[in-house]
């Protein structure tokens, strides 16, 4: 959308409707509510809004150790002497990094890959956090490396990828169980998934 | 009489993206439509009933309903997972490089069962093999073939002389294969050896089971590769991204000297 689209909007308000338009899953109708709703925001709810975007851009830092957004380096979960340092869970993207600690049974360590291996997107090895990983899987303390990208082809293949270039012999690879989501349905579900279930089957 | 708002149809998924909260766009390559665009309504959902039915290169039955922009997904069955080429690194990577060149030479209302059952066939020999890579080879072939874009590897384009028992030359931008006496300004023009010339004829001589048993050595594998690419890259009007990922593994594979 340009500025010229948005017919007898003043310039400024143009602008937003503009930037807002750029944000993943916000068309153009969307972007217009969401502006309007702006400027009917109390001015301090406002400025809050644009200052969380300011402070964001020019704090957040990837994380020395586990590559994960931060404000400082090393990042909290990294810096945190509670922390299992033999394990580290390589997970695709820094929201995965909140749902796993959601869950609050893992303490060990993240790796942040900020992707996955996407030959059709051109992503490959040298676009992932990857030389970082293998750094860090060098040291002798690390045991275990869990790899928790997700179950699709691709994060398949990153893991795939990842397990045939770290150097270690001695290092224990997991991969997170595969099987069926808590709600789901064994009629509708995939022979691959079910397959998986089966042979990860536990006794009750 | 309005025509009916649903249909069903086999089809192998090639890629997808995430579309809104979590929805899946896929494209997929149909046996009677051509490749379709189409949207997984709630797919990226756990406990979606789509979830695992829509990973590239599964041969699924789908049930689909004409939407507004865009055809939705209403059912998908697996038919073939193809789950064990999809366990191996390399076979990811190749059946992979088959979908990008589905997807590219594929139109959409355009139905082309031959290309479709090209890519079902080379993803079976593949899945037995996963190293071998006659079978990209092949495929490469075909694709021109099924769509339409045979290079001539019996006459010389130009002069349509028929070609001796002997090095040659090609040029995708010809159309094949020149005798060394016509010399066109051609950018694209490569030397062809014998070798060569003799496996492209024994690619549209066989089937694939045939083609795939293929042994060569590293330098007639190379200039096979480098032409067949080349020219499916020629015309397809860009380059083909997942090869350089192929290019890597094949690189990482190799003993420290050869790198």
């Amino acid at each position: 959308m340009t500025q010229e689209n948005i017919s007898g909007a003043a310039p400024s308000l143009a602008r937003l409707v503009q930037e807002l338009n750029r944000l993943p899953g916000i068309g153009p109708k969307s972007a217009q509510r969401l502006a309007y709703y702006i400027i009917r925001l109390p001015d301090d709810e406002a400025y809050a809004l644009a200052d969380a975007v300011t402070s964001v851009k020019q704090n957040i830092v990837f994380c020395e150790e586990c590559q994960n957004l931060t404000d400082a380096s090393p990042c909290q979960i990294c810096s945190d002497p509670r922390r299992d340092q033999t394990i580290i869970c390589v997970v695709e993207d820094p929201l995965d990094v909140l749902a796993m600690e959601r869950t609050r049974s893992f303490r060990g360590l993240y790796h942040v890959l900020h992707g996955v291996i996407s030959p059709i997107n051109g992503i490959g090895p040298d676009q992932l956090r990857l030389k970082e990983l293998f750094s860090r899987l060098d040291r002798p303390e690390v045991t275990e490396m869990v790899v928790a990208t997700n179950p699709t082809l691709e994060g398949e293949a990153t893991a795939m990828y990842i397990r045939r270039h770290q150097g270690r012999t001695d290092l224990r690879i997991t991969h997170l169980a595969r099987g069926l989501p808590v709600g789901g349905s064994l009629e509708y579900t995939d022979e691959t998934t079910l397959t998986k279930a089966f042979q990860g089957r536990q006794e009750i | 009489m309005a025509p009916p708002r649903t249909y069903r149809c086999e089809s192998i998924i090639l890629s997808y993206t995430p579309l809104d909260e979590a929805d899946l766009l896929v494209t997929m390559y149909t046996r009677d439509r051509g490749k379709v665009r189409a949207i997984g309504k709630g797919a990226r959902r756990a406990t979606s009933k789509l979830m695992g039915h829509l990973e590239p290169l599964t041969v699924v039955q789908m049930s689909m309903a004409n939407g507004r922009s865009m055809d939705i997904i209403s059912q998908a069955e697996v038919l073939q997972s193809f789950s064990e080429l999809k366990g191996d690194l390399d076979g990811i990577s190749k059946g992979l490089y088959l979908a990008e060149l589905v997807d590219g030479f594929g139109a959409e209302d355009s139905p082309n069962p031959n290309l479709y059952q090209l890519m079902i066939d080379t993803l079976t020999v593949l899945q037995a093999d996963t190293e071998s890579d006659m079978p990209l080879r092949f495929f490469e072939f075909h694709l021109l073939q099924v769509s339409g874009l045979m290079p001539e590897l019996y006459h010389c384009v130009e002069c349509r002389i028929e070609l001796e028992p002997d090095a040659h030359r090609f040029s995708p931008n010809v159309g094949g294969t020149l005798c060394l006496e016509c010399n066109p300004e051609d950018a694209h023009l490569r030397p062809l050896s014998l070798r060569a010339l003799k496996v492209l004829r024994l690619l549209d001589r066989s089937g694939i089971a045939a083609a795939s048993k293929l042994t060569m050595d590293d330098s007639l594998a190379s200039e096979l590769k480098s032409l067949l690419s080349t020219t499916v890259s020629y015309w397809l009007g860009k380059e083909i991204r997942s090869n350089s990922f192929l290019e890597r593994l094949h690189k990482d594979s190799l003993p420290e000297v050869y790198k």
